[in-house]
């Protein structure tokens, strides 16, 4: 612990510069509204928080809580109160010494919420020499987070209130002297699903677009059309041709009336949330009515040809049949039931056969 | 004009049974891959799934209510006009639905127009190959017949494509010009004058002595039992085993291997009625027989071999009694009176198509489970194969099949008025 104590606080030895540099600290993660769940709670108030969102499921592991010497208590219980009737989400990501490959888990926050993010780390070697840090980006992070080791495995628990699109992005703990063993966390608002496909309409059809959120409530929603490539907001100037309505809070629709040419291209739906803004896409493409009429009169042209070939080729073998006269029928209906291959009517006389027909 | 005493059974008839082909497989297939369009219809109107298949359903009712005003107006003009005119509607109806605004607009384009086009195609074909083969019907009929399946599997994929590249309307314009084919194959059908044409008598005539004749009711009534039970599987088959436990790709796959093994089964059969001697009738009843005692142990069955077996067995014996069925027609009633012949018994026995799907899904929602639905299909099997004993002839073992001969003289026994014209062209 002693390692882990040296980097928590500065070593000043006089206590002015202490309560200087405590109150810059305090002032500082103020402003960045990091300051719930910090690691310098009384144990009552966390019994609190874990008691009273006891039915969401939590990966937590028990920490010892390390109370360092420089806060005072209240200021901290006040951040606390602020955001306690927030949820608490809780992630965790195990990491061992062989692997090298850095670890990360995508995190979807729809809502401001407590987010507690827990690396825990297996080595066989010293738990104490292990250098653990946290960094948001690249920004390095000071406080707000805990070390525990148990066994051979080193905990670290970092908690951040999420309350607006500052504090989301990418989390990552350290391990090591030179950061050689990575997790991260990467906390974003959910996706939104456009249309994969190209939807494909005519000229002077109607079309409805739609984007749609799985499980998410966005507080708003906007469609922006692409001009070369500019968005550019839709429905601002509400008229007849864009309608966007939406049945449910988690989708949105544009409907698209008096189809043009001109209104092929990407169309963009972004949903607004606490958090951030997240965005889909659909593709539209208008075709005029030629492109499959070509092909519909290429197919019947081929139809007619069809069909006066075959009348064509009927008349022609009815001609060089007819010279023959009627007898020749039942003799060419023995000649079939001799079943000639080429399948066709036989023309040109054949040698008559003495035989009655129907026996 | 001059009359044959007896069929071709080959020659030109070869190309009637091209024409055959391809035309099952442009109504049929047409019909069985239209599934694709039902999703966009779906999404394009926005009215639920339950209203969309009405479209296929109408379509096929009335080609099969239609079918003896095909017939009849064969019978007076000839198959080929009628058919030519069959195509050109059918590919009319399937034009006008690419402009549709609604979904009534479907129901009236694809389901009424393109239906009454199919119903004057199908019929008058088969009826017509019937009049072209005696000794080789069931196989010129099994060859035909397997336009259905194998289009089933070339149309899937290709409406599909049409979908990607030109949205529904465009491939709507696309089927009705692919529909037009159906007027090439009616040119096909060069008429045929057989010796007891003049005599049967016009269409009018016809029906009231069909309707007269005892052996024709009573297979009428067989092949509607027969038909009640035998879409059942194709309908239920997925479902049931989704409720076994199955998933999608597996059962969908399963239906591809039962249509592979029908394919099989029609050509199969089709040879083997006609080398077989006697009565074809008998093949009918086994088959029949087969198919419903195939059904009654579906719900016994429970591993997936057990399974997998079965739909094979099933995909075989309800593939073999197609041909069949349509050949033991111009036994009975002769070739003279077919077109009609066949048009009645499409008619009636499409009643037992429409009932046995709903009553199946009647029977599912009310009891939880399949087993009641398979096993009712395979009682109407049976009850349809017991009614084919009773045909004339059942058990005659060395008694020939009816020759032209004999419909000649027995349609001038009871007296049929002559025809004061002429029955089609030579």
């Amino acid at each position: 612990m002693r390692a882990l104590q040296g980097l928590r606080g500065p070593r000043a030895p006089a206590l002015p510069l202490f309560l200087l540099c405590f109150l810059a600290a305090v002032r500082r993660s103020l402003e960045d509204g990091l300051s719930t769940a910090a690691p310098f709670t009384s144990l009552p108030v966390q019994e609190e928080i874990t008691t009273k969102y006891s039915n969401l499921s939590s990966e937590s592991h028990n920490i010892s809580v390390t109370a360092a010497p420089y806060t005072s208590l209240p200021v901290q219980e006040e951040m606390m109160t602020k955001y306690s009737n927030l949820s608490l989400e809780s992630h965790n990501i195990s990491m061992t010494e062989q692997s090298n490959m850095p670890v990360e888990k995508n995190i979807t926050l729809e809502r401001p919420s407590n987010v507690e993010l827990t690396c825990q780390f297996t080595t066989s070697g010293d738990l104490n020499s292990v250098n653990v840090t946290w960094k948001k980006g690249d920004k390095l992070l000071e406080d707000n987070y805990l070390v525990n080791a148990t066994g051979s495995i080193l905990y670290t628990q970092y908690r951040v209130a999420v309350i607006g699109s500052k504090q989301m992005g990418s989390y990552s703990c350290f391990f090591g002297e030179k950061k050689q063993h990575r997790g991260t966390f990467n906390l974003k608002v959910p996706e939104i699903n456009g249309k994969n496909k190209p939807l494909i309409t005519y000229v002077g059809d109607s079309v409805v677009l739609m984007c749609k959120c799985q499980d998410c409530l966005p507080l708003n929603w906007t469609w922006y059309g692409v001009n070369g490539s500019v968005q550019v907001p839709i429905g601002v100037p509400v008229n007849d041709k864009y309608v966007i309505s939406g049945k449910h809070a988690n989708e949105t629709r544009l409907k698209i009336t008096q189809l043009s040419e001109d209104d092929q291209g990407t169309y963009w739906c972004h949903a607004i949330f606490e958090l951030g803004e997240s965005e889909g896409h659909v593709e539209l493409v208008v075709l005029s009515y030629l492109v499959p009429l070509k092909a519909f009169c290429a197919i019947v042209a081929e139809v007619v040809l069809l069909v006066t070939a075959i009348l064509l080729f009927e008349m022609y073998t009815q001609k060089k049949k007819k010279p023959s006269g009627d007898g020749k029928e039942f003799e060419q209906g023995e000649q079939m039931k001799l079943d000639d291959s080429n399948g066709i009517e036989n023309s040109g006389p054949r040698h008559r056969k003495n035989e009655s027909v129907g026996q | 004009m001059a009359y044959r005493a007896e069929p071709p059974d080959g020659g030109w008839g070869w190309m009637v049974v091209l024409s055959a082909f391809f035309q099952s497989a442009l109504v049929f297939g047409v019909l069985r891959s239209f599934g694709v369009f039902f999703v966009e219809f779906v999404a394009a109107f926005e009215e639920p799934a339950a209203r969309v298949s009405w479209i296929a359903s109408i379509g096929i009712a009335v080609q099969q209510f239609g079918s003896p005003v095909g017939s009849a107006l064969s019978t007076k003009f000839g198959p080929r006009p009628v058919v030519m005119t069959g195509g050109i509607l059918a590919a009319l109806g399937m034009l006008l639905a690419s402009f549709a605004t609604s979904l009534t607009h479907l129901y009236l384009s694809i389901g009424l127009l393109s239906g009454s086009g199919w119903a004057l195609t199908f019929t008058p074909t088969l009826a017509c190959l019937s009049r072209y083969f005696s000794r080789r019907r069931s196989l010129a009929t099994g060859l035909a017949l397997t336009g259905v399946g194998l289009s089933s599997f070339a149309f899937a994929p290709l409406f599909q494509w049409l979908l990607n590249h030109y949205a529904w309307r465009g491939a709507l314009l696309l089927v009705s010009a692919l529909s037009l084919h159906l007027v090439a194959c009616g040119a096909l059908l060069r008429p045929l004058s057989l010796a007891e044409d003049p005599v049967v008598g016009g269409p009018g005539a016809q029906i009231t002595s069909l309707l007269r004749h005892g052996p024709f009711l009573r297979y009428t009534v067989a092949l509607t039992l027969i038909n009640t039970g035998y879409f059942i599987p194709y309908v239920h088959l997925v479902a049931h085993l989704r409720d076994l436990g199955w998933d999608p790709l597996p059962a969908a796959f399963l239906l591809s291997v039962a249509a592979i093994s029908d394919l099989v089964g029609r050509v199969a059969s089709g040879w083997l009625g006609d080398a077989v001697p006697g009565p074809v009738a008998r093949l009918l009843m086994l088959w029949t027989t087969l198919t419903g005692v195939i059904l009654a142990l579906y719900p016994v069955a429970e591993a997936p071999t057990g399974l997998v077996a079965l739909t094979v067995a099933y995909g075989f014996t309800s593939g073999a009694l197609t041909p069949v069925a349509f050949s033991v027609l111009p036994e009975l009633v002769g070739t003279g009176k077919i077109y009609c012949g066949l048009g009645l018994v499409q008619m009636v026995e499409s009643i037992g198509g429409l009932l046995g799907a709903p009553l199946s899904g009647y029977l599912r929602d009310v009891t939880g489970n399949y087993t009641a639905s398979f096993v009712v299909a395979g009682t109407f099997l049976l009850a349809g194969s017991g009614v084919l004993i009773t045909l004339p002839h059942f058990f005659c073992f060395s008694a020939p099949t009816s020759r032209p001969q004999d419909h000649v003289t027995e349609a001038l026994d009871t007296k049929v008025p002559l025809p004061e014209e002429g029955l089609g062209e030579d």
